[in-house]
């Protein structure tokens, strides 16, 4: 075969006359009879070579799905697959689960179809908690945001005497257990401690209560831990039993951009500026009145934060239209009325709330090809925990990022930012996270040698890093009221 | 000089059609109300054949109904307004108070939505309707300072500013409750905390530091509570016990009776079944974060208690000074020196360098201490068979290549690339400066196939037409209606150099090629 003959030694550098680009459109020739064994030189594509491969198809596929042209992504999709694999490298698992994105989307196309290859699909609580598990332990992301939260809590509380924090998110006792053991050593001793745990299941609050009040009697703190079930969009305000006198905190993890989703639903169905159903009747009488405050405030304070409805309904990709009736803002402003005295708020640190879907991809490329980066660094192919954390976390978001639209599109990163403009909407302002967080923050890193990942600040917040790409932000706020 | 505008007089509160007039009805239980001091009914009931009084909100929301013609200086009472004006040689009249018996008035809310707007519901006083108009119907604008607490009325936010903070209620555990009833819930809840405390083991007293540990500075006493007692609570989890750890430990009796306790599965635990999962199961008992290598703050006497001190000795010789002074900071790195110091103490003798700290974490597979405990990295040690290119360099690469000029060939480029791409070898892909030689890279990937074989292969290269094209007509019955993005139908190479300015490069130039239209319609037109 003549282009046998062409593949590429190592080293040698100068032959032109055999550029990949060849391999590419030779096996454009015959979309549908590709195979390994008809191209055995396919397999000796070198990982780099392959790689490049696997984007320029990734993209086409992207192009001709958001542009409609079927044909063509199955086309795109079929030769992908002989290169993408879950097992491979990086790239070649990122290939694997854009490629499932992208058919899941081509298919959505299809509901019936769509339904029925989903419909014996059990879904597992415990797969999804054990999943959530696994990215804490595998990944120090976590364990570095409940540090830099819980130290930034701890500076805010000192001197306090009681103590209420809420977890938006419920799911691993490690954080609050940090905390407790960092309470129990205070000089004046522990405070008064209530923590609200906020969680779509039952059982992770139950067990997170058991284990943070067994933590708690050994250390000989007040404590009280109360369960909330329920999602965050549902969330009753009234249910968190925020008293007077004492410090709150509120600490969220990843977790109020699932709210953005409420805001597309809201904007498409162009419903006037008021503040969503969502919330329950007492806290609409309480934003409502509160946002009257607020606006005349920001108007006299700050002309540019203008208060006009945003023409532009579905992009969210100039801050200045995002205005203050959208959920995520009555929901901020909501928690600005319990006036915390801090909030410490981690995201994605990329924005995957574009509406358009080649956006989407290739910002989803670029963070993602990070975060398989440092799976890949940090720990060998052969581990099936990595797998299943790759499908069913980072998977599943991709999935979501791709195929879905609207309310079920909840995976919508967005970066700091873009938090940061939203949140002094709300009434917000920012406060330094401390050098003594990423000091600790730094050890953590140093003494589990993870290598490769990197901590970065900038006004006052902490950038969690692969390399140089920014993955997480951590950002702290609180109360401001106006004087 | 203006009067309040009432709205209407409407019936008695009793309902009665007629108004009744007064001084005729007066029922036997009813003594005369120019009697000493001024009855009041009872809550909720007002007088009978009082004159109800509906005020407009506006009316209730004044505050300076009474206002000087001359400099309109506003005045909540009318005797005020009348002490004024004789500043200005106005004439007044001071309104004695009526001799006779003063009807007696109610007040109904003018909210329909109230419960007060109901005249048989009304109340006696128009100082009282306005403070509920406010209350009940106004905005709270007045906010304690301390608390979070708000108030429409500002006779009862001073009231509250008065109270608020003061020290009311103290329980045992020493806890301090402005109101008596988070004071009671507390309590409630206390008992059970302080009974256990009553029977949980006294801690015992820190070691005195060892002579390694004397070099670093003193420090406060607020930190000499022993923070190793806390190790071994750590351990009690779902995790299965580990083995005992040094004599070192202070407090093994602790330990070891906490390991004693069989630790009771939780539920996740048991739908998580697989073994794999049990070294992770370990991990969420892992208490302390950050293990080893924490800064020499001042923290010398809990790392002295579990009596390894050459780590904290390290510390000091590789922190010398660290501006850790603050109260907070110190807390931390205690429980991170304690966890690793005893973590540490288990697996080696006191000669540990730092340089070892990843060995010694390797080897730690006693150890549930450590809350944010890393991966259990002795199971990582084999590294992956081919390192390969990382993905975000792919990225970069494909921009690059997206982005310049199509001449050269790829083959020039790949030659360029390291060709062993370990991590940290990969950061000049990463830079931000890239060599010009790299910058240079020719034929981008997806652009142009402008191969320079010229042999031939561009028939080959041609293909099929459909393979690049958009054939949109085959497929518009389908409906599929998605988003078009951005980049329709594909200058591919902008698209992968957006791909280029997604990643924080500078190098990519964002130029699509001009020739280098890689897409269907260069394909398309040939064909």
């Amino acid at each position: 075969m003549v282009m046998a003959g062409m593949v590429q030694d190592e080293g040698s550098s100068s032959v032109t006359s055999s550029s990949p680009l060849q391999y590419f459109s030779l096996m454009s020739l015959s979309p549908g009879s590709m195979g390994s064994s008809a191209y055995p030189w396919l397999k000796e594509l070198k990982s780099e070579e392959r790689g490049l491969y696997l984007i320029h198809h990734l993209l086409l596929c992207a192009n001709h799905v958001a542009s409609g042209s079927i044909e063509n992504a199955n086309h795109a999709l079929e030769r992908i697959s002989l290169h993408a694999s879950p097992e491979g490298d990086a790239m070649q698992r990122i290939a694997a689960h854009f490629t499932e994105a992208l058919a899941d989307r081509i298919l959505k196309s299809w509901p019936g179809l769509h339904k029925a290859l989903n419909s014996t699909k059990i879904a597992s609580i415990s797969e999804h908690i054990l999943v959530h598990r696994l990215f804490y332990e595998l990944c120090p992301f976590l364990k570095l945001s409940y540090l830099i939260t819980n130290q930034a809590i701890l500076e805010a509380i000192q001197g306090e005497k009681m103590v209420h924090i809420i977890d938006l998110c419920a799911f691993e006792p490690a954080q609050w257990i940090n905390l407790l053991q960092s309470l129990s050593t205070r000089s004046e001793g522990p405070p008064h401690l209530r923590i609200t745990g906020i969680h779509g299941q039952k059982e992770v609050l139950e067990q997170m209560a058991l284990r943070l009040t067994e933590e708690a009697e050994k250390l000989d703190i007040p404590f009280q831990f109360n369960p909330v079930v329920c999602s965050l969009e549902n969330l009753d305000l009234e249910s968190l039993r925020v008293k007077t006198g004492e410090a709150l905190a509120i600490s969220s993890v990843l977790q109020l951009h699932s709210l953005l989703a409420l805001d597309d639903e809201t904007q498409r169905r162009n419903s006037p500026p008021s503040v969503s159903k969502s919330f329950s009747s007492n806290n609409l009488q309480r934003i409502l009145k509160m946002k009257q405050r607020t606006t005349g405030e920001w108007l006299e304070k700050d002309p540019v934060h203008i208060y006009s409805p945003s023409p532009d309904s579905a992009s969210t990709s100039s801050p200045l239209s995002m205005n203050a009736s959208t959920e995520v803002n009555s929901f901020l402003t909501a928690l600005w009325g319990l006036s915390p005295k801090l909030m410490v708020i981690t995201e994605q640190e990329t924005n995957q709330n574009g509406s358009g879907l080649m956006e989407r991809v290739v910002e989803a490329l670029n963070f993602y090809a990070a975060m398989f980066d440092c799976l890949e660094s940090t720990m060998p192919r052969a581990i099936v925990e990595r797998q299943r954390m790759e499908k069913m976390l980072f998977g599943e978001e991709i999935k979501n990022i791709i195929a879905c639209e609207g309310l079920e599109r909840k995976v919508r990163h967005e970066k700091l930012e873009r938090w940061s403009v939203r949140l002094e909407l709300a009434g917000f302002g920012r406060v330094s996270l401390s050098y003594s967080g990423m000091l600790q923050a730094g050890r953590l890193l140093q003494s589990y040698g993870y290598d490769g990942y990197n901590i970065k600040e900038e006004n006052g917040c902490f950038f969690l890093c692969w390399q140089e790409r920014r993955l997480f932000s951590v950002s702290s706020w609180r109360f401001r009221r106006y004087e | 000089m203006s009067k309040p505008a009432e709205v209407d007089i409407s019936p008695t509160a009793s309902g009665e059609a007629s108004v009744s007039s007064s001084g005729t009805h007066h029922p036997p239980p009813q003594p005369p109300p120019s009697a000493a001091k001024k009855k009041r009914n009872l809550p909720g009931t007002p007088d009978p054949d009082a004159e109800v009084i509906a005020l407009s909100p506006k009316t209730l929301l004044a505050t300076n109904r009474f206002v000087c013609e001359i400099c309109s200086k506003g005045f909540q009472r009318d005797q005020n307004l009348q002490l004024h004006r004789r500043g200005h040689n106005l004439p007044w009249k001071l309104k004695q108070r009526s001799g006779k018996e003063v009807k007696k008035r109610v007040y109904v809310c003018p909210e329909p939505t109230c419960v007060h707007h109901d005249a048989s519901r009304a109340l006696g006083d128009l100082t009282g309707i306005k403070k509920h108009f406010f209350r009940k119907h106004g905005e709270k604008k007045w906010k304690c300072d301390k608390c979070s607490k708000k108030y429409a009325v500002q006779s009862d936010w001073k009231a509250h500013s008065k109270i608020c903070g003061t020290r009311e209620y103290k329980c045992d555990c020493k806890t301090v409750f402005s109101r008596k009833d988070s004071f009671i819930t507390h309590r409630a809840f206390c008992d059970a905390l302080s009974e256990e405390s009553a029977r949980a083991q006294p801690q015992p007293q820190p070691q005195p530091p060892p002579s390694l540990g004397s070099n670093l500075p003193v420090p406060s006493p607020a930190y000499d509570k022993p923070s190793s007692d806390r190790d071994p609570q750590y351990q009690t989890s779902d995790a299965p016990p580990s083995p005992p750890t040094s004599a070192a430990q202070p407090s093994d009796a602790l330990l070891s009776s906490i390991k004693a306790d069989p630790p009771a599965p939780p539920a996740i635990a048991s739908e998580m079944a697989a073994n794999t999962l049990q070294v992770l199961e370990e991990q969420p008992a892992r208490m302390c974060h950050a293990g080893s290598c924490s800064s020499a703050s001042p923290s010398s006497s809990s790392n002295a208690q579990t009596g390894n001190s050459l780590t904290v000795g390290l510390f000091a010789s590789s922190t010398p000074s660290l501006g850790l002074q603050s109260q907070p900071a110190p807390v931390f790195t205690d429980l991170i020196h304690a966890m690793a110091q005893s973590d540490w103490s288990r697996d080696h003798g006191p000669s540990i360098s730092l340089e070892h700290t990843s060995l010694c974490l390797s080897n730690n597979h006693d150890g549930p201490l450590s809350l944010f405990g890393g991966p259990d990295r002795r199971q990582y040690s084999t590294p992956n068979p081919q390192p390969a290119m990382s993905a975000t360099a792919l990225l970069q690469k494909a921009a690059q290549m997206g982005a310049t000029g199509g001449n050269g060939s790829l083959l020039r480029g790949l030659g360029i690339v390291p060709s062993s791409p370990r991590q940290p070898e990969n950061n000049p892909w990463t830079s931000v400066s890239l060599d010009s030689e790299k910058a240079s890279i020719a034929s981008g990937l997806g652009l142009g196939l402008r191969c320079d074989a010229g042999s031939g292969l561009k028939e080959l290269m041609m293909g099929p037409p459909a393979l690049f094209g958009t054939s949109k007509t085959t497929l518009d019955f389908i409906g599929l209606g998605m988003a078009v993005g951005s980049s329709s139908n594909g200058n591919l190479s902008a698209l992968i150099s957006s791909l280029g300015s997604g990643i924080d490069v500078a190098a990519a130039a964002a130029a699509p090629l001009e020739g280098g239209d890689f897409s269907g319609k260069e394909m398309g037109e040939r064909s």
